[in-house]
């Protein structure tokens, strides 16, 4: 078949949704698939808003079988076989709407701008054969505000067969950009609580030295540089999978996402159990406190207490892993499933 | 600095343009600079629609970019404030294809509106481009007499030059490239009728159509030529193609009136080759010279056959022409560094 | 809110006055109007229709361009008449918008536009004609508008109806016979609002003239065209030797030579009393309404959605003779005398008599008509009804920023808007119209 996976980007910035475009052309070509990929600019700027919508709705793909639009204002492509694995709103003009996140005033000329968005979403959503998000929070916001049903569509890693367990260390580790977002210093904080020989390892590029520098200024504050090692560089895809293998356990605790992060999906093909928080967001989806892992309050006694206990009862810690692993195939993270869907 | 090399994009279809946005990235790049490329798609049937595709090129936003790179229409009519085109070819169709009447744009006054207003658009992005480059001085023309613009020639260079060493040949000539009647590989095997014994002729490259391919093979069938020319009428790997380049004799490109200088020609003077070819086949007389870089001859199998013969025998002189034709596409400094300082400049 | 009004505006154009009494209900529930005159160049010097609003003519392009960008909804009237409504068809062509249709038969509007078209090199109107009704329809279209007989002949078979409503994102007409061709070919909403009328000095009734006793004075107004049964009228009183002697047939309006000839030679040899004013001014006008005691309304075949003159004569309360059929079946009863089609002189000849001797009748059949006449044919009702189409088949106000990019840019580019009316265009953008909510 030939199928075009429609997005948009800003240039010159890597997004998460860029990794689901272009992992799944992948997939597709190895299925035999002409794939063609169609990222298109958009900036999120009221005055141009409607006419970048316009725009979108004049873009011919007809030529392809099937059209698979991801970020919006790819979903005004019209195609008569348009398939939505959506993303996100442009959230200003919806739950963000009421927070200090939206950016414009909250006057009559914006509140028409986001009725009409409103309105215009809906219909292009409901143009769409099917449509698919990537996580539970997602599908819940279409609902709500487009009144629209969908179905969850967990996007899989890339490759998860390079993930693998090879034994159970010392250390929770936890690899992902260093921002303030993901709250690597909460994680820092717990460590003045633990009472076991638990280790921390952070590992990933900051995107800014200030944030780094809090880190390890915490780090050296509170004299816990012999239970916690701050790597702040790239971390390549084979030293991924080397922590991930030799681990304790993962955390993932950033501050209300969407979707679960790749993270949590890595180091469960890796077969560790995971630690998140209450408040972290699509993590929640993937993990159950107790089962694979263990959600709790985002205060650092609380996360210090999970720490422990990972780190004093190896039989908990291994069995979590298996459930982690197990638990990807319950919720169809694969894909094989993925494909399956889409192509139905 | 972060430069997007803006083209557009027919789905599903890849070809030179695409090519050379890729190199063009890739040696950017290199230079140092972030780089990435946005393909617009485009239809241009039906042509009623095109007005309004040209308004959603309009309407894009781009943020983060510092210098735009664009290639063709519609493509270029992309907004940036410093943008650069480097022209590979406008909408021909509302330009000398339709003065040839080789157009999609309807008759009468809906056709007449709708060149008015692609003349329209491209006038206003031309005005609005710090720099207009062209990859041939055909097009330069075009722009000058169409728009009244003016250009500056930047021919494509080759993408992997290093490919083409050259060295000792081994007794054939070669003729590279797509197979097809404008490119007339025919005249060769003609030729070949009225060449010496001793002469041998390598075709190998992509047929248009299957027809393409059997012209070439009853001619060689009908005249007895199976042992004296090869035909290999497929898509070639980069390394397939170079190594026929590099052991032949010299390099025969004559297709009829070409805009630019071509691959196969600039390929050949990279390897060191003499290029043969003919009177009327345009853009590679720039670098095809008669018994200075090559032979240029009539196109006509008679005059050809004493070219093969001549390239087949004169060891020496092909290496002198083949020198004076790898100096003279030196000196003409078209390599991708240059090319893209030139860009960026 | 915003609307642009596309209507001829000099002042004999009885749908000028009538979108002047639009346009001014309009205003008064606050719409901005901007009014583009849209009859043929040489009439746009002649003097207009008082709006109290911006008025442009159609060829003004920039104005009109820029006040159709900005507009949350375009209305264009549309009649039977090329030179009035030239303007119209050129921007129907171009923007689509809302088409108050006062005629179902559009066969003079269409052989009009496709005589200006001719030389261009292209055979729009043909193709259009032969894909709407057949193969041979633009011949036999040619054919019939060589001749006399081109209403009778295209009327029922090939009207020109869809041809405008094609072109509308929705139509208002004024009553609903002959609404299927309609409904067969306009994409969007389609609505019978009644027509708004108001006589010359509003609520101002016209006392009949006293006059001679037992005379019978029978008007007819308005352009005359074969279709108003003017030789029927002539014959039914030639044909009674009372009446003969007692009426008087008066004609208000433009009349060509050859009509007035053939109709004179017709009045004389019959022994009929047959006066023929011309065209007047809207004083003569409303003597001409207080001389006449009954107003013949006939129409066959029936043309026009409603009757300008018929719901004008009702206003002043005037005992009407209608045809039957059509849009005056729609008249209540007991508010007008029917004649019928078959046997038509006789019906008109016994609706005259019974008319004339009964003057009282003949009064209070005139109060009912009126009071009918002015609870049915309401400006403002109109107006409202304009108000409402803005919400279903106008665009959201944010998008109108869009449109204006789009069609500044076409401009520049010396190109025009009818690059965003090719349907394959069109439709897609069709997703920003407005739904269910009031634009204003």
């Amino acid at each position: 078949m030939r199928i075009a996976l429609c997005s948009t980007f800003v240039p010159f910035i890597q997004g998460g949704a860029r990794n689901i475009v272009e992992w799944l052309q992948e997939m597709l070509e190895r299925e035999g698939h002409h794939v063609e990929r169609i990222y298109l600019p958009e900036v999120d700027s009221t005055d141009s808003l409607m006419r970048q919508m316009a725009a979108f709705r004049w873009i011919d793909l007809s030529i392809a079988d099937r059209v698979i639009c991801f970020r919006p204002q790819s979903h005004l492509i019209s195609h008569p076989h348009k398939i939505l694995w959506f993303i996100h709103h442009i959230r200003s003009f919806y739950d963000l709407w009421d927070s200090p996140y939206r950016g414009f005033p909250d006057d009559s000329y914006h509140r028409d701008l986001r009725d009409a968005v409103h309105e215009v979403d809906t219909k292009a959503i409901l143009e769409a054969r099917h449509v698919f998000t990537n996580s539970r929070v997602v599908s819940d916001r279409l609902k709500t505000f487009n009144g629209v049903d969908s179905e969850v569509l967990y996007p899989p890693v890339f490759d998860s067969g390079r993930f693998h367990c090879r034994g159970f260390n010392d250390e929770i580790v936890y690899v992902c950009r260093v921002e303030h977002h993901k709250r690597q210093h909460l994680l820092v904080e717990a460590m003045r609580h633990t009472r076991s020989g638990v280790r921390l390892r952070v590992c990933g590029r900051a995107s800014n030295d200030s944030y780094a520098e809090m880190l390890t200024g915490l780090v050296a504050e509170h004299g816990l540089g012999d239970k916690v090692t701050i790597e702040n560089r790239w971390i390549s895809e084979d030293e991924k999978i080397d922590l991930l293998a030799d681990c304790l356990g993962a955390a993932y605790i950033p501050l209300d996402e969407d979707s679960y992060g790749y993270p949590s999906v890595e180091a469960s093909h890796a077969g560790k159990a995971l630690l998140t928080t209450t408040d972290s967001g699509g993590v929640l989806e993937l993990v159950t406190d107790g089962d694979n892992g263990f959600v709790v309050e985002p205060e650092p006694e609380a996360i210090a207490a999970a720490l422990d206990r990972l780190y004093d009862d190896a039989t908990l810690a291994r069995r979590m892993g298996e459930r982690a692993r197990e638990r990807l195939d319950e919720l169809n993270i694969s894909w094989s499933h993925v494909l399956r869907r889409l192509l139905a | 600095m972060k430069v997007l090399v803006v083209n557009n994009m027919a789905p599903f279809v890849w070809g030179g343009a695409e090519e050379l946005a890729v190199h063009l990235q890739r040696n950017l790049v290199a230079a140092g600079h972030e780089s990435e490329i946005l393909r617009l798609p485009f239809q241009w049937e039906p042509s009623t629609g095109i007005p309004a595709q040209m308004l959603y090129v309009r309407a894009m936003e781009l943020w983060n970019v510092d210098k735009v790179i664009a290639l063709k229409f519609p493509a270029y009519l992309i907004r940036h404030p410093n943008k650069v085109l480097w022209l590979l070819h406008q909408y021909r169709q509302a330009y000398d294809l339709f003065d040839a009447g080789h157009t999609n744009l309807p008759s009468g006054e809906d056709g007449d509106a709708l060149r008015t207003v692609i003349r329209g658009a491209d006038n206003e992005a031309f005005a609005e481009s710090r720099a207009i480059f062209t990859n041939s001085e055909v097009t330069r023309q075009r722009l000058l007499k169409y728009n009244g613009f003016d250009a500056t020639v930047l021919p494509p260079p080759l993408n992997d030059p290093e490919r083409f060493p050259g060295g000792q040949g081994e007794g054939y000539v070669f003729a590279g490239g797509r197979v097809n009647g404008m490119k007339r590989q025919h005249l060769l095997v003609e030729a070949m009728v009225h060449a010496g014994p001793g002469s041998r002729l390598v075709v190998a490259g992509p047929p248009d159509t299957p027809e393409d391919a059997v012209r070439l093979q009853e001619l060689v069938e009908r005249h007895g030529l199976t042992d004296r020319v090869r035909l290999d009428l497929r898509f070639l790997a980069r390394a397939e193609y170079a190594d026929y380049l590099n052991r032949s004799n010299a390099v025969a490109y004559l297709p009829f009136d070409e805009d630019s200088l071509g691959y196969v020609a600039m390929e050949a003077a990279t390897a060191g080759k003499p290029i043969i070819s003919t009177t009327d086949s345009g853009g590679i007389l720039g670098l095809a010279r008669h018994q200075s870089t090559g032979w240029v001859v009539a196109p006509d199998p008679g005059a050809l056959a004493g070219v093969i013969d001549a390239a087949m025998v004169g060891a020496r002189k092909g290496d002198d022409y083949g020198r004076a034709a790898r100096e003279l596409w030196q000196g003409l400094g078209i390599d991708w560094p240059t090319t893209i300082e030139a860009l960026l400049r | 809110m915003k609307l642009v009004m596309f209507t001829p505006g000099l002042r004999t154009s009885a749908i000028g006055r009538m979108a002047s009494i639009v346009v001014r209900e309009l205003t008064a529930k606050g719409v901005e109007v901007i009014v583009v005159r849209c009859e043929a160049e040489s009439f746009l010097p002649k003097s207009s229709h008082p709006f109290d609003v911006p008025v442009f003519s159609w060829t003004d392009d920039t104005a009109v361009g820029e006040a159709i960008a900005t507009a949350d909804l375009v209305v264009y009237h549309v009649g039977d008449n090329f030179a009035f409504h030239k303007g119209a068809i050129a921007w129907l062509g171009r923007c689509p918008g809302v088409v108050c249709l006062h005629d179902f038969y559009l066969g003079h509007l269409f052989h009009g536009w496709a005589h200006s078209r001719e030389g261009s090199g292209n055979n729009e109107a043909a193709h259009i004609l032969r894909s709407l009704y057949g193969k041979d329809a633009d011949l036999r279209f040619s054919k019939a508008a060589c001749r006399t007989s081109f209403i009778a002949e295209t009327a029922a078979t090939m009207p020109c109806t869809e041809w405008v409503c094609a072109m509308a994102s929705a139509v208002v007409t004024h009553s609903s016979w002959g609404i299927q061709r309609v409904l067969n070919s306009c994409p969007g909403p389609v609505r019978v609002v009644p027509l708004p009328y108001e006589t010359l000095t509003r609520g101002h009734v016209v006392t009949e003239e006293a006059g001679v006793p037992g005379q019978v004075r029978v008007l007819t107004i308005g352009h005359a065209n074969p279709n108003k049964r003017m030789d029927s009228v002539i014959r039914a009183i030639g044909g009674a030797p009372w009446l003969r002697a007692n009426a008087v047939y008066r004609h208000v309006g433009h009349i060509d030579t050859a009509a007035f000839m053939d109709l004179s030679a017709l009045a004389t040899g019959l022994g009929v009393d047959f006066v023929a004013s011309g065209e007047v001014d809207d004083a003569a006008l409303e003597q001409a309404f207080a001389w006449a005691n009954v107003v013949s309304c006939l129409r066959m075949p029936s043309l026009e959605a409603a009757s300008a003159s018929a719901i004008e004569s009702m206003l002043y309360g005037k005992a009407i003779l209608v045809s039957d059929g059509g849009f005056y079946a729609e008249i209540e009863d007991g508010c007008a005398v029917r004649v019928e089609g078959t046997n038509e002189i006789a019906s008109i000849r016994r609706a005259l008599e019974q008319l004339a001797g009964d003057p009282v009748g003949r009064e209070s059949l005139g109060v009912r008509a009126r009071e009918w006449a002015e609870r049915t044919f309401r400006a403002d009702a109109y107006a409202a009804e304009l108000i409402e189409l803005s919400g279903t088949s106008g665009t959201h106000p944010p998008f109108v920023n869009a449109t204006k990019f789009f069609f500044d840019t076409l401009a520049r580019w010396g190109g025009d808007a009818r690059w965003l009316t090719v349907p394959s265009v069109l439709e897609p953008i069709a997703i920003f119209d407005a739904t269910g909510t009031d634009a204003t």
